[in-house]
């Protein structure tokens, strides 16, 4: 989360000139979106979701060449992790039930929240570090207070009025970028 | 999309929860495996000696190179093998 200074684009050109530090940016920025899809909109179990999530990187590195727009690589990313989902999930029901129209159906309605999520995921990299640590602790993370508080070196005490804080903070952003962010199509993606 | 309160935001927050550190350190470690494996399978092609080792234990062959030899890794590396 501490790592979003880079434009989308300018991390896709640092990748594709073998930068490695790029690389482990990439990953860090898209883990949490690709983990999302696959678990939250999917359903698929931790096995497969690891599948999934090493299949997608593995085969965003082969093909970050490509990418026709370096800056729609989040959609791209999307696009590539709902592919290989879709996958699991046939392999899955060709020996189990035949209930993948029903999950595909239901997924359709889980990524628009993964999309919505990620908006707030961004602006919340926006936020000043302890806001952001805090917040991504308590509610991402589900860190005890007592955890945070031993993390960040702040008494337990006063966490409950910083996540409120914080969460203000967050809320004028929100208002303040309503009708400039809109969440993109979620099948929105450039190439297999 | 207008209109979030903060009990929204916190929910949208909670939704994007880290995966596993295991899965991103695996895939940040893509380029360096990839590399790894194209030395071996490139010595393996040109030592045939090394290539019954490699192939006998495919899992020591990744340990030796420094990775945590995982059934991806270990797929890839036979598949590689057998195309080479």
């Amino acid at each position: 989360m501490a790592q979003l200074q880079l434009s989308d684009a300018e991390l896709v050109a640092r990748c594709r000139r073998g930068d490695p530090d790029a690389w482990r940016q990439l990953v860090e920025r898209f883990s949490r979106y690709v983990y999302a899809i696959a678990v939250q909109a999917y359903r698929l179990s931790e096995p497969d979701a690891e599948d999934v999530f090493q299949e997608v990187f593995s085969r965003v590195y082969e093909r970050l060449d490509q990418l026709r727009s370096d800056s729609a690589i989040r959609p791209w990313i999307g696009q590539l992790t709902r592919r290989i989902c879709v996958d699991k999930l046939r392999e899955r029901s060709a020996v189990e039930l035949p209930e993948e129209e029903v999950e595909l159906a239901e997924a359709d309605e889980k990524l628009d929240g993964v999309e919505q999520a990620w908006l707030v995921h961004e602006l919340l990299a926006g936020l000043s570090d302890p806001c952001r640590e805090i917040l991504d602790r308590f509610f991402a993370r589900d860190e005890s207070y007592r955890t945070i508080g031993e993390a960040l070196e702040l008494p337990s005490g006063t966490i409950a009025s910083r996540i409120s804080r914080c969460l203000a903070t967050l809320r004028r952003r929100w208002d303040d970028e309503e009708g400039r962010i809109k969440a993109p199509p979620a099948s929105s993606g450039q190439i297999r | 999309m207008s209109g979030y309160d903060e009990e929204r935001l916190a929910e949208l927050i909670a939704a994007l929860p880290p995966p596993p550190e295991a899965w991103v350190r695996a895939a940040q470690e893509l380029p360096h495996a990839k590399a790894t494996m194209d030395d071996i399978v490139a010595r393996a092609t040109a030592d045939a000696e090394y290539r019954q080792q490699v192939i006998a234990d495919l899992e020591s062959a990744l340990a030796l190179a420094g990775f945590e030899p995982r059934a991806r890794l270990v797929d890839e590396l036979r598949a590689r093998l057998r195309e080479s």
